[in-house]
C-alpha cells in the first residue's frame, strides 16, 4: 500500500522538478515566452494548459486501446483540439479580459508539445489514475515555471507585480524585459541557473558516494575519475 | 505594395520566431547545423504557403458559410496534419533526393506552432486569399532566416568558452534574445 | 481493408463526439460572449461620452454607429467602433464625436495586440487623451516629438507605427461619419 503511494507521489513530483516540462524537457517554449509579460497572464496560460493536459491525458488513457496505431496521433490531436476549443469558449464567456490578453495563444495550446508529448509518452502507456497524476504534475510544473518567468519579467520590465507598482519611481523599468528579446534572455538565464544548481547537487552526490566508498577496501576507478572531473568543475 | 508590406512584416519586422515566438521548438532543436537548418526552413516554408491556401479555402468556403466558426481549431489542425502527411507521401513518390533532404523534418512540422499560428493570425486579421499567401511566404522566409542565422552562430559558438551550465539550450536562448534585439532595429521599415 | 475501415470509423466517431461537444458548449456560452461584447461596447460608449446617459444604435446604415443622448434627451453626439491594422494585429477602438462632427469627445481602445510596453501604450490616457483637444478637420496627423499645429497628435516614442495606426483609424472613422452626415443618415 505505502509502496504504491510513494510511487504515485513520485509520478506527480516528477513534473514539478525532475522532468519539469520547461527547464528539463524544453517543451512548450512558444507560449512560455509569448504570454509571460505579467504574472497573471503566465498563471492563466499555465492553468489553461494544465486543464487541457489533464482532460486530454485522461481521455487518451481511457480510449488508448480503441484507437488503431496508425491514426493515433491524429486522434490525439482531435481530442486535444476539442478541449482547447472548450477552454477558449469558456474563457471568452467567463474571463473576457484574460481571453483578450492571451489572444491567439490559447488556440496554440493545441500545438504545445507538452500535451502531445505526454499523450504519446505517458498517457498512451499508463492507467488512467497515473495519467491524471502525471498530467497534474506536469501542469503544475509548467504553471510554476510560467509564474516565475512572468514575475521576473513583470517586476523588471514594468516595475509592477500583479498589476500594482512595487518598485520606487527612481528605478526606471527595463522595458526590454517585456519585449520579445527579454523573454529569450530571462528564460536563457533561468535555464542556465537551474542547470548550475542541478550540477552542484550532482557533484555533491558523487562526492558523497565516493566518500562512502573510500572507507571500503577497493576504490572504484571510475568513481575516482568522476571526482576528478567534479573537482575540476568546482575550480572552474 | 500592400502585399509586399505583409510579406516584409512577417519575414523581418515581426519575425515569426523572434517576435511571435512561433516555431521555437525546431528553432532550438534543429538549429545546430547550417545545412539541416536551411532544409528545415525550406520544408516549413512550403508547408506554410500550402496551409495558407488550404485553410483560407476551408474557412471561407465551408466553415464561415455554415456558421461553424467555433470548429476552426479542430478543422485547422486536422488540415495541417493531413497536409503534412500528404506532402510527405507526394515528395517520396516524385523526388527521392528531395525526400532524403527534407523527409525527416516533415513529421516535425505538424507540431510546429508557426503553422497553426499562421492559420490563426490569417483569420484574426481577415486576410484575403492573396494576402494570406504572401503572409505564409513571409512567415516561411522569416523562419528560414532566423533558423539559418541561428545555426551559423551556433556553429561558431561551439568553439567559444561558454560556462558549463549555460551550454546548449540556455546560450541558444540568450543568443536568440540578442538576435531579437537586433531585429527590433527593423521596426521602422514599415 | 478491415483496418482501413476501423481507422476511418475511429476517427469519424472521435470527430463526431468532439464536434457535438463543442457545439453544445458553444450554444450555452454564446449568449454570454455576445453579452460580454455588448457590455464592453456600452462601457466604451460612455467612456468617450462622459456626459451621455443613453445610447441607441442607429438603424438603416451599414456601419455600427450609436447616437448618444444626455438625461434630458438632447443628442450629445455619436459613437462609432472602428478598426484597422496596427503594428502586430487589429486595433479596435470606440470613437466619440460631438453632434456636429467638429470635435472628438474621446477615444477608447477596445481591443489591441500591440507590443506590450511599447505599442500597448496607446491604451494610456496620455496618448488617447490628446484626441479630445485635437482639431479633426480636415484630418489628424501623427507627429514625432512635439505638436506643431492643432491637427497634430504626438506619437509614442518607440511606437510610431501603433500611434499612427490609431490616427489613421480615427481619420477613417471621421470620414465615414462625415459621409453619413452628408447623406443625412445620422
Amino acid at each position: 500500500m505505502s509502496k504504491t503511494q510513494t510511487r504515485y507521489s513520485e509520478v506527480f513530483m516528477n513534473g514539478i522538478w525532475k522532468q519539469n516540462p520547461i527547464f528539463k524537457q524544453v517543451l512548450g517554449t512558444c507560449p512560455t515566452l509569448a504570454v509571460t509579460v505579467s504574472v497573471i497572464n503566465g498563471f492563466a496560460m499555465g492553468v489553461a494548459t494544465a486543464f487541457v493536459l489533464l482532460f486530454s491525458s485522461m481521455i487518451i488513457s481511457l480510449i488508448k486501446k480503441l484507437i488503431p496505431n496508425q491514426v493515433r496521433i491524429a486522434a490525439y490531436i482531435v481530442v486535444i483540439a476539442t478541449f482547447v476549443t472548450i477552454v477558449d469558449i469558456v474563457m471568452k464567456a467567463q474571463f473576457p479580459d484574460l481571453s483578450k490578453a492571451l489572444g491567439p495563444f490559447i488556440p496554440l495550446i493545441i500545438v504545445n508539445c507538452i500535451i502531445l508529448g505526454r499523450a504519446e509518452a505517458f498517457a498512451s502507456k499508463n492507467t488512467v489514475g497515473r495519467s491524471i497524476l502525471d498530467a497534474l504534475g506536469m501542469g503544475a510544473g509548467f504553471t510554476l515555471a510560467l509564474l516565475v518567468i512572468g514575475g521576473i519579467r513583470e517586476v523588471l520590465g514594468s516595475s509592477k507585480f500583479l498589476g500594482t507598482v512595487i518598485l520606487p519611481a527612481t528605478v526606471e523599468p527595463m522595458l526590454i524585459f517585456i519585449l520579445p528579446a527579454g523573454a529569450f534572455l530571462t528564460l536563457g538565464i533561468l535555464f542556465g541557473t537551474a542547470n548550475h544548481f542541478e550540477e552542484k547537487k550532482k557533484a555533491k552526490e558523487i562526492q558523497r558516494a565516493i566518500d562512502n566508498q573510500m572507507g571500503a577496501k577497493n576504490v572504484n576507478v571510475t568513481a575516482a575519475e568522476t571526482t576528478e572531473t567534479a573537482e575540476k568543475e568546482k575550480e572552474a | 505594395m500592400e502585399l509586399f508590406i505583409i510579406f516584409l512584416s512577417a519575414a523581418i519586422v515581426n519575425n515569426f520566431v523572434l517576435s511571435y515566438f512561433l516555431g521555437i521548438c525546431p528553432f532550438i532543436g534543429v538549429s545546430n547545423k547550417l545545412t539541416s537548418a536551411f532544409s528545415m526552413g525550406l520544408a516549413t516554408t512550403f508547408v506554410l504557403v500550402l496551409t495558407a491556401v488550404v485553410t483560407w479555402l476551408i474557412n471561407h468556403l465551408i466553415l464561415m458559410p455554415a456558421g461553424l466558426d467555433y470548429l476552426q481549431y479542430v478543422a485547422f489542425i486536422l488540415v495541417i496534419a493531413s497536409l503534412v502527411q500528404f506532402v510527405e507521401m507526394f515528395i517520396k513518390k516524385t523526388s527521392q533526393p528531395l525526400y532524403r533532404a527534407l523527409g525527416i523534418y516533415l513529421p516535425l512540422i505538424t507540431t510546429n506552432c508557426a503553422i497553426l499560428g499562421l492559420a490563426l493570425f490569417m483569420v484574426l486579421r481577415d486576410y484575403s486569399m492573396m494576402e494570406s499567401i504572401f503572409f505564409g511566404l513571409g512567415a516561411g522566409v522569416g523562419f528560414t532566416l532566423a533558423l539559418t542565422i541561428m545555426a551559423g552562430i551556433r556553429e561558431e559558438l561551439e568553439l567559444a568558452d561558454v560556462p558549463k551550465p549555460f551550454q546548449g539550450v540556455p546560450i541558444t536562448l540568450i543568443t536568440a534574445g540578442i538576435l531579437a534585439m537586433a531585429f527590433m532595429g527593423f521596426s521602422g521599415l514599415i | 481493408m478491415r483496418t482501413v475501415i476501423h481507422m476511418l470509423a475511429t476517427l469519424l466517431i472521435i470527430g463526431a463526439i468532439s464536434g457535438g461537444l463543442i457545439a453544445g458548449i458553444f450554444d450555452v456560452a454564446h449568449p454570454k460572449i455576445v453579452q460580454n461584447a455588448q457590455r464592453e461596447t456600452e462601457r466604451a460608449i460612455f467612456v468617450v461620452h462622459p456626459e451621455g446617459k443613453k445610447q441607441e444604435k442607429i438603424s438603416g446604415v451599414a456601419q455600427e454607429i450609436y447616437k448618444v443622448s444626455d438625461d434630458k434627451g438632447n443628442t450629445v453626439g455619436y459613437a462609432m467602433p472602428c478598426k484597422g491594422n496596427g503594428f502586430q494585429g487589429v486595433i479596435t477602438l470606440m470613437m466619440g464625436v460631438s453632434a456636429d462632427l467638429k470635435k472628438i469627445t474621446g477615444i477608447s481602445v477596445i481591443d489591441q495586440t500591440e507590443t506590450p510596453g511599447l505599442g500597448s501604450e496607446i491604451l494610456n490616457e496620455s496618448f488617447s487623451g490628446q484626441f479630445k483637444t485635437v482639431n479633426p478637420e480636415p484630418e489628424i496627423f501623427g507627429k514625432k516629438g512635439a505638436k506643431e499645429t492643432d491637427n497634430d497628435i504626438v506619437t509614442i516614442t518607440g511606437a510610431t507605427i501603433s500611434s499612427k495606426a490609431v490616427v489613421r483609424i480615427v481619420n477613417e472613422g471621421m470620414a465615414a461619419m462625415r459621409k453619413l452626415k452628408k447623406e443625412g443618415k445620422i
